[in-house]
Parts: C-alpha cells; sequence; structure tokens
C-alpha cells in the first residue's frame, strides 16, 4: 500500500484523468491512422467506386487486381530499378563517407576542428534552394544532366546530419581503446576501421535507415536533374502519371500503398533506430 | 610536437572528403548564386550582368514576390504556433508514465512522416476533396458540410497546415526525447507545494523544453523555406495565389520561365530572410530561455 | 481485331518500305556521303502514359523500315521544353536531333529563344502553303520554318442532352454567341439558395481555364501581334473576357463554384463535373470524347462550336498542336528528316487520328480519316473548326509561358476579389512591355 502511495503521488493521473486522457490519445491517433486505413481499402477499389459520392469506406469487392494492373500499367519495375540503385549507391557512400568523416571530427585532436565543425552544422539549415541553380549549371557543363551523377556523386562527400550523428556516436566510444591500440602501433585508419568501426553498427543503421529514406522520398532531385523516363525514380514517376491526360487515380493510390508499405515494414522491424535517430536530431544539438 | 602535427594531418585527411565536397558542393555554388543573381541568365545565353537589377524588380516591382513571401510567412508564423502546440501537448501526454508504456501511440504519431513525399500529396488531394474526400465525409458525420478546402483562398493555407500537423510525429519524438532529461524530482517537488498540471507545464515543462522548442522551430521554418513539392503537386499555386510559396516561385522563375539570375537572387534573399530568423530566433532563446 | 491490327501492321511496314526507299534513293542520288548512312537518333518525346505506347509504337514501325537506324527514344513526359531538361542539354552540346512538342506555343517561345535550327523545307514532302491556314503562323520565326506541326486538336462545347431537354433546350440549336450561351447557362443552372445542384457553363473549367489565352482569342482580342511585336492586354476584348467571367462568378461565389465543381483537375477521372451532371456544358478538346468513351459510356452529349461574342473569333477556334522541332546543336539531322518524313507518311497519321481523334495539318487529309469515312459528326465539326479563318495559335512569344500564369492569377483574382480587371491588364502590360524590350 505504501509503495503505491508513493508511486501515485508520483505520477500525477488520476484514475478518471487517466480514462480520459487515454480516450483522447485514441481518439487522435484514430485521426491520424485512418488516411492510411483509407488509402489501403481504396487501393483495392474500382475507379468507378472510388469517386462515388458519398464516399464508401469498403469496397464492394476486394480489387487485388488493381495491383496487376498497376505493374502492367505503370512503368513501376523499371522505376523501382531506378530508385534502388540510387538507394543502393547512396547508402554505400553514406556509410563509407560519413563514418570517415566523423572520425576526423572526434577522435583526432587538430586544430581548427571546432571551427570547422560549426561549418558542417551551419550547412544542415542551408535551403537547398540556394545551391540549385548554380548546381544546375554545374552538372550540365559536366554533362550530368539526365543522368545518375547529381543524385549520387554528392553523396560520397560526406553528408552534414549524417556527420553530425556519428560524431556524436563516437564521441561516446571511450578513448581508452584506441590509446591502446596505437601503442600496439595502429594508425588512426585501421583504429577507425579495426575499432571504431565495429562499435559504430547502431549509429550506422541510423545512417543507412536515413539515407535510404532521403533517396526514396526525394522528389526535387529527380526532378531537376532527370529528364529522360527511363531513369525516373518512383516519387518522380507518381508525379508525373498524374501528369498524363489520363492518371488512373486509383492506380495512383495502388502505388502509394506499394512505396508506403516498405517503409512502414522497415520502421516497424528497426523502430529503435528510426526512433533514435530523429531524437538524436533534437537533444543532443 | 610531432604528434601535434601528424594529427594535424591526420585529422584534415579524414575530414577531406568533406572538404572537397563542401567547396564544390556548397561554397562555390552559394557564391555563384550570388554572382548570377546580379545577372540576366537563361542558360543558352551568357550571363548578361545587370548590377542589382534582379533584387530591386523583386523588392520594388513583383507584386507576385511579395504574394508569395507573404504566404510563406503565414505559413511560418500561424504554422508554428498551431503545430509547437500540438506536438507539445501530445509529447507531454504520452511522457505521462502510466502512458509511456503505450509505446503504439508513439508510433501512431509517427508513421505519417513515412509517407513518401509525393505520396503524401497525392493522399491529401484526396483528403480534401470536396464531395468525396475523407475530411469532408468525416466532417459529414457530425453534421458539418465541410467546404472546399482548396477551392477557397482562405482555406488552402490552412490546409496545408493540417497536412504538416499530420507529418510532425518527427517533433512529438524530440519533444519526448526532451521531456525524458526533465528530472522527475522537479514535478514531484512543485506537486507538493500544490503546482496544478498546467502550472507545473508552464514553470517547469516549457522553460526547460525551450531548447528543444527551438530546434523544432528552426527545423520547421527551414522546412516552410523549402517546401516546394506540397504546393508544386497539389495545387500549383493556387486558388488566387494563395499556396504560392516562396520555393515554388523560385522554382518557377528558374524552371519555367528560365530567369535564372532573377531565382538566383530570391535564393539569396532566402538565405538571408532565414538567416536573419534563426538570428531572432536564437536571440529569443538567449534573452528569455532557461539555462541551467 | 488482332488479326486485323496485325495485317494493318503489315501493311504499314509495307508502305513504310515504299516511302523510306525513294529518302534512300534520293540521299545516294544526291551524293551525300551522311544522308543514307545509318547510326542513332536521339529523338524527345513529350509524351506519357497511352500516348506514349503510341509512340513506341510508331518508332518501332520506323526501325522496322530503316533497320539501320536505331531511335534512342527519351521520353520527357514533364516538358522536356517547359522544364529547362532541353536547355541544359542544348547549352551542354548533348542536344537530341528531334524532338516533338505538345505545347506549341511553348515550342515558339523557345525556338524564338534561338536555340532551334530551322528546317530545310527542300527537304522535306510538306509545303507550308498548304498546312490549314490557322495553322501557318506558329511554323515561322522570322521567315524561318521552325515547326512543323504533325497534328492538331481543336476546343469544342460539349453539351449534356439530357439536361438540355430537362431545361427544354434542344442540342441541335446549339448557343451561336455569347449571349445566348449565358442565357441556355442560366436556364441550366439549378440553385436554390445555397443548394446547388449543376451549373449551366463556368467559363473557366476545363480547356477555358487551363489555356489562359483561348477566352482573349475567341473573344477577338489579340495579345501579341508578332508581325508588329507589339502587345496589346488592355484591349476592350481582354478587358470583356475576365468582365464576362466574373459575371459567372458572382453567381453565388467562385469558392462555392470550385468546391462544388473541384475534382481532380483530370478530364479523365468520372467524377469530372460533366460526366457528372454537375455541369451541362463545358469547352474543352477533341480528346474528350475518348474521356467519355473510358469513363462515362453511358451519357448522351452533342458537340458544337464555342461561341464567341460579337467582334470575336466565331466559328474559330485555338489549335492544340504537336509539333517537331530540329533543336540547336542536332547532329544528325539527316536521321532528323528521315524521322519526320516517315512519320508524316499516312499509315501513320492515319492510326493516330484513327486513336485519338486528332486532326490532319492540312485539308485534304481528312478526306482519309476513317471518321471523316465513317461520317462521324463531331469530326465534320473538327474539320470546320480547322478550316475556320478564325483559327490559330495565340500569343506567339517567348514570353508566353509566364504571361500565361500571371493572366490565369489575373482571372483567379478578378472573380474571388471581384475587382476591375482595367488595372490588373495594364499593370502586367507594364510588365510585359519592359519585358519584351530588354
Amino acid at each position: 500500500m505504501a509503495v503505491i502511495g508513493r508511486l501515485r503521488r508520483a505520477r500525477y493521473l488520476e484514475r478518471g484523468e487517466l480514462v480520459v486522457t487515454v480516450t483522447l490519445l485514441g481518439a487522435l491517433s484514430v485521426v491520424y491512422i485512418v488516411p492510411f486505413i483509407w488509402m489501403a481499402l481504396s487501393s483495392l477499389k474500382l475507379p468507378q467506386e472510388l469517386f462515388i459520392v458519398p464516399m464508401r469506406w469498403f469496397p464492394k469487392k476486394l480489387e487485388f487486381s488493381n495491383y496487376a494492373r498497376m505493374f502492367r500499367e505503370f512503368p513501376f519495375l523499371l522505376d523501382l530499378r531506378n530508385t534502388m540503385i540510387l538507394v543502393v549507391v547512396n547508402i554505400v557512400s553514406a556509410v563509407l563517407s560519413n563514418t570517415f568523416i566523423a572520425y576526423g571530427f572526434s577522435k583526432i585532436e587538430w586544430k581548427g576542428r571546432e571551427p570547422l565543425f560549426y561549418v558542417v552544422l551551419a550547412t544542415i539549415i542551408l535551403p537547398f534552394q540556394v545551391v540549385m541553380i548554380p548546381l544546375f549549371i554545374m552538372f550540365h557543363t559536366f554533362h550530368w544532366i539526365g543522368t545518375f551523377f547529381p543524385l549520387t556523386v554528392p553523396g560520397f562527400f560526406g553528408n552534414a546530419f549524417f556527420i553530425f550523428l556519428l560524431r556524436q556516436f563516437y564521441l561516446s566510444i571511450p578513448n581508452e581503446l584506441s590509446y591502446a591500440a596505437k601503442i600496439d602501433g595502429a594508425n588512426e585508419f585501421m583504429i577507425y576501421s579495426r575499432i571504431v568501426l565495429p562499435l559504430s553498427s547502431a549509429a550506422i543503421a541510423t545512417v543507412v535507415i536515413f539515407s535510404f529514406l532521403r533517396t526514396w522520398n526525394d522528389f526535387i532531385g529527380p526532378l531537376i536533374f532527370l529528364s529522360d523516363n527511363r531513369l525516373y525514380t518512383l516519387s518522380l514517376g507518381a508525379q508525373q502519371i498524374m501528369q498524363n491526360l489520363d492518371p488512373k487515380w486509383d492506380l495512383l493510390l495502388t502505388l502509394g500503398v506499394v512505396m508506403t508499405f516498405p517503409v512502414l515494414v522497415l520502421f516497424f522491424l528497426l523502430q529503435k533506430y528510426f526512433i533514435q535517430g530523429i531524437a538524436m536530431s533534437g537533444i543532443k544539438g | 610536437m610531432l604528434k601535434a602535427r601528424r594529427n594535424q594531418i591526420n585529422g584534415l585527411l579524414f575530414v577531406s572528403p568533406w572538404i572537397v565536397g563542401f567547396l564544390v558542393f556548397i561554397t562555390y555554388p552559394v557564391l555563384a548564386s550570388l554572382y548570377y543573381s546580379l545577372t540576366k541568365y537563361d542558360v543558352i545565353h551568357p550571363p548578361e550582368f545587370r548590377g542589382l537589377g534582379n533584387y530591386l524588380d523583386l523588392i520594388l516591382r513583383d507584386d507576385v514576390f511579395r504574394i508569395a513571401l507573404l504566404n510563406t510567412l503565414y505559413m511560418i508564423v500561424v504554422g508554428t504556433v498551431v503545430i509547437t502546440v500540438v506536438t507539445i501537448t501530445i509529447a507531454i501526454v504520452l511522457n505521462n508514465r502510466q502512458i509511456r508504456g503505450l509505446s503504439v501511440f508513439r508510433v501512431v504519431f509517427f508513421i505519417p512522416t513515412l509517407v513518401p513525399l509525393v505520396i503524401l500529396c497525392i493522399v491529401w488531394i484526396w483528403i480534401l476533396q470536396p464531395q468525396t474526400g475523407l475530411l469532408n465525409t468525416c466532417l459529414s458525420y457530425v453534421g458539418i458540410r465541410g467546404p472546399g478546402w482548396l477551392a477557397d483562398p482562405r482555406l488552402a493555407k490552412p490546409a496545408f497546415i493540417m497536412m504538416f500537423l499530420w507529418t510532425s510525429g518527427g517533433a512529438v519524438i524530440i519533444y519526448l526525447a526532451g521531456l525524458q532529461d526533465i528530472p522527475e524530482t522537479l514535478y514531484e517537488v512543485a506537486s507538493i507545494d500544490g503546482a496544478g498540471f498546467l502550472r507545473r507545464t508552464f514553470t517547469i515543462t516549457v522553460p526547460l523544453l525551450s531548447p528543444v522548442i527551438l530546434f523544432n522551430v528552426v527545423t520547421y521554418v527551414i522546412g516552410i523555406f523549402q517546401s516546394f513539392a506540397e504546393s508544386f503537386i497539389i495545387t500549383s499555386g493556387g486558388p488566387d495565389r494563395s499556396t504560392l510559396f516562396y520555393s515554388l516561385y523560385l522554382y518557377q522563375n528558374a524552371f519555367q520561365y528560365f530567369k535564372m539570375g532573377l531565382a538566383s537572387a530570391m535564393a539569396w534573399i532566402l538565405l538571408i530572410i532565414a538567416a536573419l530568423f534563426i538570428a531572432i530566433l536564437l536571440g529569443l532563446e538567449r534573452r528569455f530561455g532557461y539555462r541551467q | 481485331m488482332t488479326k486485323k491490327k496485325w495485317a494493318m501492321l503489315k501493311l504499314v511496314g509495307l508502305l513504310a518500305g515504299v516511302v523510306a526507299l525513294p529518302v534512300l534513293v534520293g540521299g545516294c542520288s544526291a551524293g551525300s556521303s551522311t544522308a543514307s548512312k545509318g547510326g542513332t537518333l536521339t529523338y524527345w518525346s513529350p509524351y506519357g502514359g497511352d500516348s506514349l505506347k503510341w509512340d513506341q509504337w510508331r518508332i518501332g514501325q520506323f526501325q522496322k523500315a530503316n533497320p539501320d537506324v536505331t531511335v534512342n527514344l527519351i521520353a520527357t513526359p514533364s516538358g522536356g521544353i517547359t522544364n529547362g531538361k532541353l536547355l541544359a542539354a542544348i547549352a551542354g552540346g548533348d542536344a537530341p536531333d528531334i524532338i516533338i512538342s505538345d505545347n506549341a506555343s511553348a515550342a515558339y517561345s523557345f525556338a524564338a529563344n534561338g536555340t532551334a535550327t530551322p528546317w530545310d523545307m527542300s527537304k522535306v514532302t510538306l509545303k507550308i502553303a498548304d498546312l490549314l491556314p490557322g495553322m501557318q503562323p506558329v511554323t515561322q520565326i522570322n521567315g524561318k520554318t521552325y515547326l512543323l506541326p504533325q497534328d492538331s486538336n481543336v476546343i469544342m462545347l460539349y453539351m449534356n442532352t439530357k439536361l438540355f431537354q430537362e431545361a427544354g433546350l434542344d442540342v441541335n440549336n446549339p448557343p451561336k454567341t455569347i449571349d445566348d450561351l449565358d442565357a441556355m447557362a442560366a436556364k441550366l443552372d439549378s440553385i436554390s439558395g445555397g443548394n446547388i445542384q449543376r451549373f449551366g457553363f463556368i467559363p473557366w473549367l476545363d480547356y477555358g481555364g487551363d489555356n489562359a489565352f483561348y477566352w482573349p482569342w475567341m473573344f477577338g482580342a489579340t495579345v501579341y501581334d508578332t508581325s508588329s511585336g507589339k502587345l496589346d492586354l488592355t484591349s476592350p476584348q481582354m478587358v470583356s473576357v475576365y468582365k464576362w467571367m466574373n459575371k459567372y462568378a458572382q453567381k453565388t461565389s467562385p469558392t462555392t463554384m470550385k468546391g462544388f465543381t473541384s475534382g481532380f483537375g483530370a478530364l479523365f477521372s468520372p467524377d469530372h463535373p460533366f460526366m457528372t451532371g454537375k455541369v451541362a456544358m463545358t469547352v474543352v478538346g477533341n480528346w474528350f470524347t475518348n474521356a467519355l468513351r473510358i469513363y462515362a459510356p453511358t451519357i448522351q452529349y452533342a458537340v458544337a462550336k464555342v461561341p464567341a461574342p460579337e467582334g470575336g473569333r466565331a466559328g474559330g477556334t485555338v489549335f492544340q498542336s504537336n509539333v517537331y522541332l530540329l533543336p540547336k546543336g542536332a547532329k544528325r539531322l539527316d536521321l532528323a528528316y528521315r524521322f519526320y518524313n516517315f512519320c508524316e507518311t499516312t499509315p501513320i497519321l492515319a492510326n493516330d487520328f484513327d486513336i485519338w481523334r486528332s486532326i490532319p495539318t492540312n485539308d485534304k487529309q481528312f478526306d482519309e480519316v476513317s471518321w471523316t469515312k465513317k461520317g462521324d459528326p463531331i469530326y465534320k465539326i473538327e474539320r470546320e473548326l480547322a478550316n475556320s479563318p478564325n483559327s490559330g495559335t495565340p500569343a506567339l512569344t517567348k514570353v508566353a509561358a509566364e504571361l500565361g500564369d500571371d493572366l490565369n492569377a489575373l482571372r483567379d483574382d478578378v472573380i474571388y476579389n471581384n475587382r476591375d480587371p482595367l488595372p490588373l491588364l495594364q499593370s502586367l502590360q507594364d510588365k510585359y512591355t519592359k519585358e519584351l524590350a530588354q
């Protein structure tokens, strides 16, 4: 009894309040979740049913053939292939470059490190629009417009947010390990590759996830830099379909489900890293 | 001495990819953008120098520029207030220890942020449809006849704020992390002193959370300045230019009207405004924020 | 069905071969070393979706007839011309050899900016003088031919037969003037208090809203006179366009109207207000016939010429043409000409007209189109519109893209805020006079 009493004081909701709060939260959650349910259900409707007034929640018949139709009528597999190429390249480049760069910003003492790191942080908030036009002009002189290069090459030179994320993580790795290795004659690269990297798998996982999300969702990059529809990504492809004379709205929702689903699966499998990445960006800065 | 020098070399070596990237993909474009902003340039013909002409045109003569700027400021001011209040409220409620265990809620508020941007736009076009739309259908259940959200210049921006609110689960997660850093004992002491929930919130939670609030607001403001796809896809800036936001107008100038110089001037004005905004926010934080 | 298609394909191949032969022979006899050499032709197509599939079919036919040529098809449905990609390609020295644009007005401003190569008219079978008169101006810039039309589309008034009957009207007696249109629209309106069932007509729905120059053209305004280089946005015709639209807007409110009719902005969806009976008339291109066939097969409708006020371009249309353009820096012009000449052969064009109901670029060709042979009444109207002296392509100027956006925004400003159009038009006039002078 005494224990419970103490606990109750520490919490600040009475049972009644708790019921009210949970109910309100539940209601709000429904609001947040309904569009997903609606999208999933609508992806199984025929167009005639989709446009009915008033709206009907459940399709009369589950039209799974929409998914087959989407594969047939949209260049889905081609766009998926393009997106996956970019995803893979960007993940590899993000991991390679940022784990390396962050090491220089955390594990080695050198003059100018801190001021330069502030520059890294400042670039996080630089709006893309400021560099967009010169990049477009620069890439066109490289003959890169209409290729994947503008969407992949910059990734090999580090990303401010990832550098920040990994640096924070590296700082929590005790330096004693590297001192010991140094006494044994290891150079910085060996310490980076054999000690720090293996210990950083959690942070690397976060980098991989965010790198995936950025590439999967990117719209303005492909819009500006790609021209040939054989290189379109899923995001750009979806937007282009909306521009067609006959956009096939029902299939666009099917595509929406197909594009959202893998992200959700990934999230549920790797929730910890998602939340960690998001939370890290906020508090330790 | 030798070690310091070796460290200097090694350190620079490790960060060198970033330095190269910074010079090529950031420094050069930022400076080039400044140069282009002083010219008339359409990609085909060589740039033609016209001094501050683009800036003067934008600030003094371009009504559309003013509209785009005001629309963006509306989204920043109204959007910041609405989204901050709602997300903090959700975070505070979720942070309650009896509820904290119910991590399902946290997931629910977070997953809308995972919807790919273009799909988000498609889904919201549907949600906001006057007749077949999800929002108005749900409103009709409680007897409200919903308006044509994207047909009304006064409602289009609020509709966009709703959409941004739906995808602001990241802010909730960040607030939650910030809240968990606030020592429980502070609340216990306050409770013993008889402080109610609201007083505890405004005397303990909000001040202690202010750095996190600042972070989220800065992130949101930058996001709004950059937000392009939403209005590009959903409304193309309409109706009556009510959703013509800064980045959309910049894109139109650059890639639809081929006024690369003018668009570069817009980019630089954006940079200056964004920097000012952040400086003001940081100043406010320094003046009124909580310090340990 | 499939058999017939196959037979047709064979026929197309055969004909294409016959057509290609003289080209080959001609190339050799001219003694040109490059004309007959094969290689890769880079072609930018503006199409997506089903139109792209059709274009791929066409390229297949071309390659069958020209086995020495590989076509590198780059489909840029986002509008290679209108989003800077083509500019980048030309400026970067990666220009394609030939492109088609589905936006003749954008293509014109593109070429007017000095980014295209003129056609050598001795190498094509087409004579500019054979084109429909209204289609000729868009091909010329400073006395040279820069754009060659592939086909075109016309804009018509679609009327819902059943709703006309209910309102005591007859689709066989379509509106002849704008006053007629207004009167019929009022009869077809079904607005009781706050409860709206139907609008008779909404000027800015569909094509009248998509193309900012359409109503000015029909009202008789000459937004830009290409020969004199004069911009005229403040003519009485321009003012009356927006005053007329605003009259419709103030029937209820533009917000209500837009809310009531806003579907997905797409013609091809079953919630298009004409298909759902929310509007009884609408102004749209001949492609709408196809949309109605797919998404509203049961709807009964008739088609008429869009009326115009006195002093306007009655009986005319704005041409929505697909045009060929040779970009500056194109490397394989020889192949580009071969491709163009092939695409202009009868079997290819016939297939185009059959499927898309688009129209030929000269009057004689109409006789060969299956719709004409079948006596299709809509196609007959299309032909009349195409031949009208009042048909053409408005606003042939390099600032057309931005001016169009600005005029549409001006319309919104007038109807949403009930403003007087003249001062707004005057400020646009000032803006663009300055811009054109530069």
